[in-house]
């Protein structure tokens, strides 16, 4: 929740500066808040992510686009494209202004991956599932199935890997991670909805809480300083 | 309690119906075990009497299948939650929560049950299966025998009059699958829980269970008397194998039933045959090896040399540190400390066709190391990798299990059928010393007889070293030639099989249960024991 408010405040105030807080900010919540299950790795992985697409955005806002004017940094050669493909150019001159305006946005979109990854990583797809109303019965089994897919695909990943190591593998083909690791995850998610089928999940239009956890007051006050937060932040 | 009558099943897409005309009747408080080759449809067979099959797998469904008078085809699996427990292979994935009292909870919470009830269920359940000590715990943390246990537990809470089992001891140590059955024994006995059970490791469930369903290879399905069906199967444990070799009257299942009637056999005298292992050069040696994960400490000072020809298993309960070990051998990561040496090289320096060359390893999943969309594609390439002639792989595998269909997708093979392709596919390579992880689970009788011929002519033929981890006692006891026992990530015992596997009772294959004091691990050791006497 949280994370999608924090992500429409990051986007409506569109700084790079206050994205990268942010992401301080979240990083620093995950470290401390981490219990050791599979789920905290895909906060690290959605960083990765975030950082390639960073790297690929800029290198392509540097390349491709409309020219700004400003201060030259130094220049590329120009291709020559077809008459039909006018205004857009390869190469060329790079200013500070089309650089830093490129990073920008990769830092955006960079951070927005991020909030994503940590409320991914602080909440197992489990807890979710116990949360979720069963009079949405179908949605819920297909959400614990989608959610439950990420991280346990990068665990398998990482194993399935060191195995095709050790059969002296070492150049890395997507093909052969990716067809054991779609098999391995497709069965896992269908033994875990047949599982949660067998168990009577569903049955009832009410369900009862064994432990119910109380809505708290401290609860309240997150959401009204997260609601906060993100005001002010669209205000600017 | 559970009646079939007249039931088939088919899949779509498939030309073989999986069961045929099959009608029997369960009565209540019975313990009815299920065997069958791979693949023959114990799992279908056993997902039927709660419904998930064909509610939730598809599937035509011929007859009728009521269990407590409701028949399963009109009724939802999740409606039956009350009536039928369903316990999987794998526990772990079919978890729904992360803390142990949650999990017992989930279907009371699905089902709307009151708090108080439910409280009072957790409690009853917890104790039961001496889970309470557990009862915070993240059910990650929990070893293989504590996870089947709530799995079992999270069945029972429901009061459920029928308890399903697919393999629940496969992926665990002898003792933790004591414990298991002990506790579906008390069940039975005490609660008149009716359970049916799978599993390919008869010796461990045969003593428990009063009836067998036997669906054999062709199709045919018999049920009747444990004793009965054992007399004229094929497929059976060590203790009927040596009733067999010896001609006895009856066929017992229990250890104590056999003993009775060989008592004469262990009170004769025989000459104590030596060991005649000749002790080959060294190829693997490991060096006051430790290692730890995060905090957890997996391997201590670990030191032991292993010969050329050996073949040696490393023994040890769920978390004792073999994959550990194994995996440091064959050079994953480099020890926190310590020296391990393969045939003088340092195993993590290796790459490539040089570690293709040098070290063999089967996973524990074999399938990871297949990608290819073919058996034929799969060999093809193992011959490219390795530089051999077209085909090379394909015969290797042909003599491992002939008629595998060379046009069949990886993923469509039984489980003894992947193995000895993974097995083929390694073997090509040509390696130095093969190291194989947990290589029989899933494995019926006949798989694992040939997968041990193949690895024990590998270390005679090549005079190379094999290395397995494993819980199956009776493989290591046909196979192995020297046993390393681990606990907590230390060598607790390192010698020849024979020393090793009688010194434990929990660790002693049948054949040493029946002839105990006789130094006699298998029906073939007795039976060479009898000839040289007469």
């Amino acid at each position: 929740m949280s994370a999608i408010l924090l992500a429409v405040g990051v986007v409506a105030l569109d700084n790079a500066w206050i994205a990268l807080a942010i992401v301080g900010a979240v990083a620093f919540l995950v470290y401390i808040r981490r219990d050791g299950s599979p789920w905290n790795r895909s906060f690290n992985l959605s960083l990765r992510i975030g950082a390639t697409i960073l790297a690929i955005r800029t290198v392509v806002g540097i390349l491709i686009g409309v020219p700004i004017p400003g201060t030259i940094l130094f220049r590329l050669p120009i291709l020559d494209l077809p008459s039909w493909m006018p205004g857009i150019r390869i190469g060329g001159a790079v200013t500070l202004e089309r650089l830093s305006s490129s990073l920008h946005e990769g830092v955006i979109i960079a951070t927005m991956i991020a909030l994503f990854g940590a409320a991914t990583s602080l909440t197992s797809p489990h807890k979710l599932l116990r949360v979720t109303p069963s009079f949405i019965y179908e949605i819920g089994i297909t959400l614990v199935i989608a959610t439950s897919l990420f991280p346990q695909l990068a665990v398998s990943a990482r194993r399935i890997r060191v195995a095709q190591k050790l059969r002296g593998i070492e150049k890395i083909r997507i093909r052969s991670i990716a067809l054991p690791l779609l098999e391995e995850s497709l069965a896992r998610s269908l033994q875990l909805a047949a599982a949660m089928d067998a168990r009577g999940y569903g049955v009832s239009r009410k369900r009862s809480r064994y432990r119910p956890q109380p809505w708290l007051m401290r609860d309240n006050y997150v959401v009204l300083a997260t609601l906060f937060t993100v005001g002010v932040m669209v205000a600017q | 309690m559970i009646t079939f009558s007249n039931v088939s099943l088919i899949y779509p897409q498939s030309t073989q119906t999986i069961l045929e005309d099959l009608s029997f009747q369960i009565a209540e408080g019975e313990m009815v075990l299920v065997m069958g080759e791979t693949g023959s449809g114990k799992s279908s067979l056993l997902r039927l009497i709660n419904g998930l099959v064909p509610h939730h797998t598809g599937g035509i469904l011929a007859g009728d299948i009521s269990v407590d008078g409701i028949s399963t085809r009109t009724v939802k699996p999740g409606s039956l939650a009350h009536l039928v427990g369903i316990v999987g292979q794998n526990p772990v994935n079919g978890f729904v929560t992360d803390i142990v009292e949650e999990e017992l909870a989930f279907s009371m919470e699905a089902l709307n049950f009151p708090q108080d009830v439910m409280r009072k269920r957790v409690e009853e359940v917890l104790d039961l299966l001496s889970l309470s000590g557990l009862r915070n715990r993240s059910i990650a943390t929990l070893s293989g025998g504590e996870q089947q246990r709530v799995a079992i537990g999270a069945a029972l809470v429901m009061h459920p009059k029928v308890l399903v089992l697919d393999e629940p001891t496969s992926a665990l140590d002898p003792i933790a699958a004591e414990e298991v059955l002990s506790v579906l024994h008390r069940l039975v006995h005490d609660l008149s829980v009716t359970v049916i059970i799978a599993e390919h490791r008869l010796e461990r469930v045969i003593q428990f269970v009063d009836r067998i369903l036997y669906i054999e290879g062709n199709g045919e399905t018999s049920i009747g008397p444990a004793d009965e069906i054992l007399k004229r199967s094929e497929l059976v444990p060590p203790i009927v194998k040596l009733a067999r070799a010896l001609n006895l009257k009856e066929i017992g299942t229990s250890v104590r039933e056999v003993r009775r009637q060989t008592e004469d056999i262990r009170n004769r005298d025989f000459a104590h045959v030596a060991a005649k292992k000749n002790v080959g050069s060294v190829a693997i040696e490991v060096n006051r090896v430790s290692h730890s994960y995060s905090s957890k400490k997996a391997l201590s000072n670990v030191s032991t040399t292993i010969n050329q020809g050996e073949i040696v298993a490393i023994m040890g309960r769920n978390g004792a540190g073999k994959s550990t070990l194994l995996h440091t051998i064959v050079g994953l990561h480099s020890p926190d400390s310590g020296v391990i040496s393969v045939n003088g090289v340092d195993p993590t320096t290796l790459k490539g066709a040089a570690r293709r060359r040098s070290i063999g390893y089967v996973p524990q999943e074999p399938s990871d190391l297949l990608y290819a969309a073919s058996v034929e594609e799969e060999c093809a390439q193992a011959d490219r990798d390795n530089e051999l002639a077209p085909g090379t792989t394909a015969s290797l595998l042909n003599r491992l299990v002939p008629h595998i269909s060379q046009h069949a997708h990886p993923n469509d093979l039984s489980e003894g059928q992947r193995l000895a392709l993974v097995l083929s596919i390694v073997l090509s390579g040509n390696p130095e010393i093969l190291v194989l992880d947990e290589p029989t689970r899933g494995l019926d009788y006949q798989a694992k007889s040939v997968f041990a011929l193949a690895l024990k002519e590998f270390a005679t033929q090549f005079n190379r070293p094999v290395l397995l981890a494993t819980h199956d006692v009776e493989l290591v006891a046909e196979l192995t030639d020297r046993v390393l026992f681990l606990a907590e990530g230390e060598i607790v015992a390192d010698g020849s099989t024979l020393d090793v596997l009688l010194s434990s009772p929990a660790f002693a294959p049948q054949v040493a249960k029946i002839m105990a004091p006789k130094p006699w691990l298998t029906v073939a050791d007795v039976v060479e024991a009898l000839g040289q006497e007469r």
